[in-house]
């Protein structure tokens, strides 16, 4: 290696000052990362750092001086600079990649003026983040449809909209509501994973929602219009006369959106009696002759 | 190779403080993947281009965004330049 003080060019009698200045003046110059297509410069700035290394250190300049050790294995090894990563193909699709220097060369019609813009268009254009969220939802949300405001954990809120027909395990992509990109790139999507929270009487299968409906005695012997609930609200229901428990009513277009159209509610009617002892049902039973001809068990029984 | 944020950290020779200002500052880009931030060798060289430019080169604050805007700037051009190369020694 060179003599140092020729390198940075700076006299023997030079002062800390004096080194530190001529370092910094060549370094501004020589910096591989300043001057990414020079390998001149990437050697010379090599032999520039040494210099500096060993002028830089009082105990090893004055060692130096007094010929103890010679300029040669000062030299820092160097991790890879930033411009090896940065050319070359290596820096496509990188956060940092920037074509302001060249995107209006893409404003005319020719073959370049495409390469440019496809170029620029490959820049900056990592997106952010999609961010996850989970939210429950009511039973009836989920079939009617709704908004609702989700709390995030940084305080803000966000407006989820859910469709109506909605189904357990759904994922929402809010479009653009996920992470800022760093650079100049899209936000990313909030993705918004939904569950339904159970209801205390309806169930859903599929786009059917299916209810048991307790009915009285009489309103299944003799029959009747009973108010059912449904996801919409109250329908009046016509149980025909001699309804037993476990017959099913369809209410058309009563269930779940779906294309086109809306599922079905099922209604599975259960027959009760009186939750207290009723003394004229029973004088009547007692009366009634027919019962002991009738065996639901007959099947059952060999 | 893919470093995490106290890799990062001891192998830039930087403290968190720091490191969160190069990031709010947008001179370091690290992917902001879950559970944590993931820095790649490039984030890597940066940061030691950052110092060299600070710490060796007397920059100040002001003047690493600009420096590290313009490296960027001459990568961008550096490489649509191969590429409009490339397409023209196809096209002779």
């Amino acid at each position: 290696m060179r003599d140092p003080y020729e390198v940075l060019g700076v006299a023997r009698a030079a002062t800390p000052d004096d080194v530190r200045k001529a370092y910094r003046r060549l370094a501004k110059k020589l910096h591989p990362d300043l001057n990414p297509g020079d390998k001149q410069a990437e050697a010379r700035f090599k032999d520039v750092t040494a210099a500096n290394d060993l002028l830089s250190d009082p105990d090893k300049r004055q060692k130096f001086d007094s010929g103890e050790i010679d300029a040669s294995g000062a030299e820092r090894p160097r991790q890879q600079y930033y411009k090896d990563f940065a050319s070359g193909g290596a820096g496509a699709g990188s956060p940092y990649e920037n074509s302001s220097g060249f995107a209006d060369f893409g404003d005319g019609e020719d073959l370049f003026a495409e390469l440019f813009r496809r170029q620029a268009g490959q820049t900056r254009r990592t997106r952010g983040a999609d961010l996850h969220y989970r939210l429950a939802i009511s039973f009836l949300d989920a079939v009617n449809g709704a908004t609702q405001r989700l709390t995030l954990p940084d305080g803000g809120s966000l407006d989820v909209t859910i469709p109506a027909g909605i189904q357990e395990g759904q994922t929402l992509r809010l479009r653009d509501k996920g992470a800022p990109a760093r650079g100049e790139g899209e936000p990313g999507d909030a993705l918004v994973a939904i569950s339904i929270n159970p209801h205390r009487f309806f169930v859903r299968e599929g786009d059917d929602i299916h209810i048991e409906l307790p009915i009285t005695l009489s309103e299944a012997v003799l029959g009747a219009r009973v108010k059912t609930p449904t996801p919409t609200g109250a329908v009046m229901l016509t149980v025909p006369k001699g309804s037993n428990t476990g017959a099913i009513l369809r209410l058309k277009g009563k269930g779940v959106a779906r294309r086109g159209g809306h599922g079905d509610e099922l209604v599975k009617l259960r027959v009760m009696l009186p939750s207290e002892p009723n003394a004229e049902l029973e004088a009547f039973l007692s009366t009634w002759s027919t019962a002991s001809s009738d065996d639901p068990r007959k099947d059952m029984v060999s | 190779m893919i470093f995490t944020t106290v890799d990062f950290l001891a192998r830039a020779r930087v403290d968190r403080e720091t490191l969160e200002i190069w990031i709010e500052e947008e001179w370091l880009v690290p992917s902001e993947t879950t559970p944590e931030r993931a820095f790649t060798e490039a984030d890597l060289a940066r940061a030691q281009l950052i110092r060299d430019l600070m710490d060796d080169l007397g920059v100040n604050a002001e003047g690493v965004g600009v420096v590290l805007n313009l490296v960027d700037q001459v990568h961008g051009l550096r490489n649509v330049l191969a590429e409009v190369l490339t397409s023209a020694r196809e096209r002779r």
